[in-house]
């Protein structure tokens, strides 16, 4: 039954503590993976369990001591974790360089949380020409120095395994989006369920899971009727964000979401060097507002992506204080308003309570698109 | 066929009975917003100017922040869409709302057929708000209503500088204390919250005719100093206070005639 499947990929997405316990007690060693972009596959092939940390909507206190209050609060409550202890376990920490916050949070944690080692992943703005994807295969190597130093080891062969384990996961990930399309039916909580849950299971056990998921749902019938729409942002996990989605029938029929599809959209390409072949993937990788590309691709991609989908508008879910965001939001507005696609702009952040901006904002934006 | 729109705002409650969608029968208002007895007094001051009574009524629609506490109604509809519509009813070829309640303000664009095209709120600042205007009142101790007047005699408006509320009082207090006249400090703060909303107004774009609504509508020196930054006439009406109410009664009667 689809609702069976939903309920474990809903477990698994409210509960990372248990997932993490559950995979030490098998003797398993965590590795945490910050956001936005990490090299899980070297983690697992190394012999860890990637696990991602992309923090939690909870009140930020020890932070403060870090960070100034106004900061991106993604960041924040993953060092508030880190020192309260919810990591508690994990072998180290891997934090990218893919933004200013991500870089200070580095650099803070290994003062505020002692017995989780800090493994920087730096990253070159210029990632696509010769010498870029060199910086980004440094970066991998250091990465592999750190992780052996916590007993892992590290195998090439080994490597192109993992590659096609985490290559297939994208692939359902990919497949599950497309899918999901054209299932009014399956709500915004239960998509953000499905996304979020594969940060906090093995690849092996979600593709597993999401296969399930799609096998399950070709027996049925797509039903409702609904307003497509594409979200982008960051994050969008909050309960109460995708119950407002839900209550006014937004049906995501694709995201530009960070922590959702842009993981997934491109693969490892085959080669005979593993770890040159996971640095051309880092090259290759785009629209995203992480990833340098002066051009800006996604601006298009996103309006591409929504009439593809015949999405009637675009939600833009803003982290408050995410200067990358805030950099391509002007550009996919006038995107948007050249291809007389409407938007509608909510910002979020971990610390919210109440929704009721956001609420109102999106009662608006339905009554705009359906009147 | 009668249709009540109630605008429960965070300062204000107001009420709107209107007749087939055309005619406004009855109004009411009571400064108090949230919870029950700010709408129920403000209903009881519409009650007292019809014979209708609530068993009358053949819809009722609520709008306004408090929208989601208040029983009673047969539907809550957001005070964007209502305001749109309500400003649509007494201006027809509208094409902008500028909207400045006591907690928010919010820009609503119009297409030529009346149609909702774009819209953008503040997000939790009180500056550009009622509430700035009521804090910066109070310092003064004026009463709101006495800031338009008070503002007509300036010479020479102050400048100020702050975007936070709370910076801005500690600001306006340092003025006064080195001796800045009264009326030019009370233009200054229209001044200050037309800038806020004048930049609010041109992210959404701006098109005439342009009317504001919502309670700071009435200031007519917030009004003028919008007109000056966004070198436009702004229309208003002396029912701007109800555009909310309005335009709820008017989606309730659309509901009833779909």
């Amino acid at each position: 039954m689809v609702q069976d499947v939903l309920k474990k990929f809903h477990e698994a997405a409210v509960s990372p503590r248990a997932q993490m316990d559950k995979y030490m007690s098998e003797g398993k060693k965590v590795v945490l993976t910050a956001p936005v972009y990490t090299p899980e596959e070297l983690i697992h092939s190394m012999g860890f369990v990637p696990m991602g940390a992309w923090g939690a909507d909870i009140e930020l206190n020890r932070s403060k001591e870090y960070f100034p209050a106004f900061l991106c609060s993604i960041v924040q409550s993953i060092l508030e974790l880190g020192i309260n202890g919810a990591y508690k376990g994990a072998s180290a920490i891997v934090i990218p360089s893919l933004c200013d916050t991500l870089k200070t949070l580095g650099e803070n944690w290994k003062y505020a949380v002692d017995d989780i080692k800090f493994i920087p992943m730096t990253y070159p703005q210029n990632r696509k020409p010769a010498y870029g994807i060199a910086f980004t295969k440094a970066g991998y190597e250091r990465v592999i120095r750190d992780l052996e130093a916590l007993g892992g080891k590290y195998d090439p062969a080994a490597l192109a395994e993992s590659i096609k384990v985490y290559n297939a996961h994208n692939a359902v990930m990919r497949r599950v989006d497309e899918v999901l399309a054209g299932h009014p039916e399956i709500t915004a909580a239960e998509r953000s369920d499905i996304f979020r849950s594969a940060f906090f299971m093995t690849k092996e056990e979600h593709t597993a899971l999401v296969e399930e998921f799609l096998d399950e749902l070709a027996k049925t019938e797509a039903s409702g009727e609904k307003l497509g729409i594409v979200v982008s942002g960051i994050l969008t996990d909050a309960p109460q964000l995708n119950k407002i989605f839900d209550e006014f029938g937004m049906h995501i029929v694709a995201d530009d979401v960070a922590a959702q599809s842009r993981q997934y959209r491109t693969d490892v390409p085959e080669g005979d060097d593993p770890l040159e072949a996971l640095a051309v993937k880092f090259a290759e990788m785009d629209n995203c507002s992480v990833l340098y590309n002066v051009k800006k691709p996604r601006v298009q991609w996103i309006v591409d992506t929504a009439k593809a989908r015949n999405a009637k508008g675009v939600v833009v879910v803003m982290t408050k204080f995410c200067d990358p965001e805030e950099f391509d939001y002007v550009m996919i507005k006038k995107a948007c308003e050249k291809a007389d696609l409407p938007l509608a702009l909510v910002e979020v952040d971990r610390q919210m309570v109440h929704f009721e901006q956001v609420r109102t904002n999106l009662e608006t934006f339905r009554d705009m698109l359906s009147m | 066929m009668l249709t009540l729109g109630i605008d429960i705002g965070s300062t204000t409650s107001k009420c709107v009975l209107m007749e087939d969608g055309s005619k406004i029968i009855a109004t009411g208002l009571k400064i108090g917003g949230l919870g029950t007895e700010g709408p129920e007094e403000a209903l009881e001051e519409l009650w007292a100017q019809t014979e209708y009574t609530r068993e009358d009524i053949d819809r009722t629609i609520v709008t306004g922040y408090g929208r989601n506490k208040y029983e009673g109604a047969d539907g809550e509809v957001s005070e964007l869409t209502c305001h749109a519509l309500g400003g649509r009813f007494i201006f027809p070829d509208l094409r902008t709302v500028i909207d400045i309640g006591g907690q928010d303000a919010k820009i609503i664009t119009l297409g030529e057929s009346g149609r909702m095209t774009n819209f953008v709120m503040n997000d939790k600042c009180a500056a550009g708000t009622g509430r700035f205007l009521d804090v910066m009142a109070n310092i003064l101790r004026m009463d709101i209503d006495e800031l338009d007047e008070c503002a007509s005699h300036s010479e020479k408006p102050a400048s100020i500088s702050s975007t936070c509320t709370v910076f801005a009082e500690s600001e306006v207090i340092s003025q006064l204390a080195n001796g800045v006249a009264r009326p030019d400090l009370v233009a200054g703060i229209c001044e200050s919250v037309a800038s806020r909303v004048g930049a609010l107004a041109r992210r959404a774009g701006v098109t005439p005719r342009v009317c504001m609504s919502g309670g700071v509508a009435k200031n007519s020196a917030v009004r003028h100093a919008l007109e000056r930054n966004l070198e436009t006439e702004i229309s208003f009406d002396p029912m701007a206070q109800y555009f909310g109410a309005i335009g709820a009664a008017l989606y309730g009667y659309r509901q009833l005639t779909k």
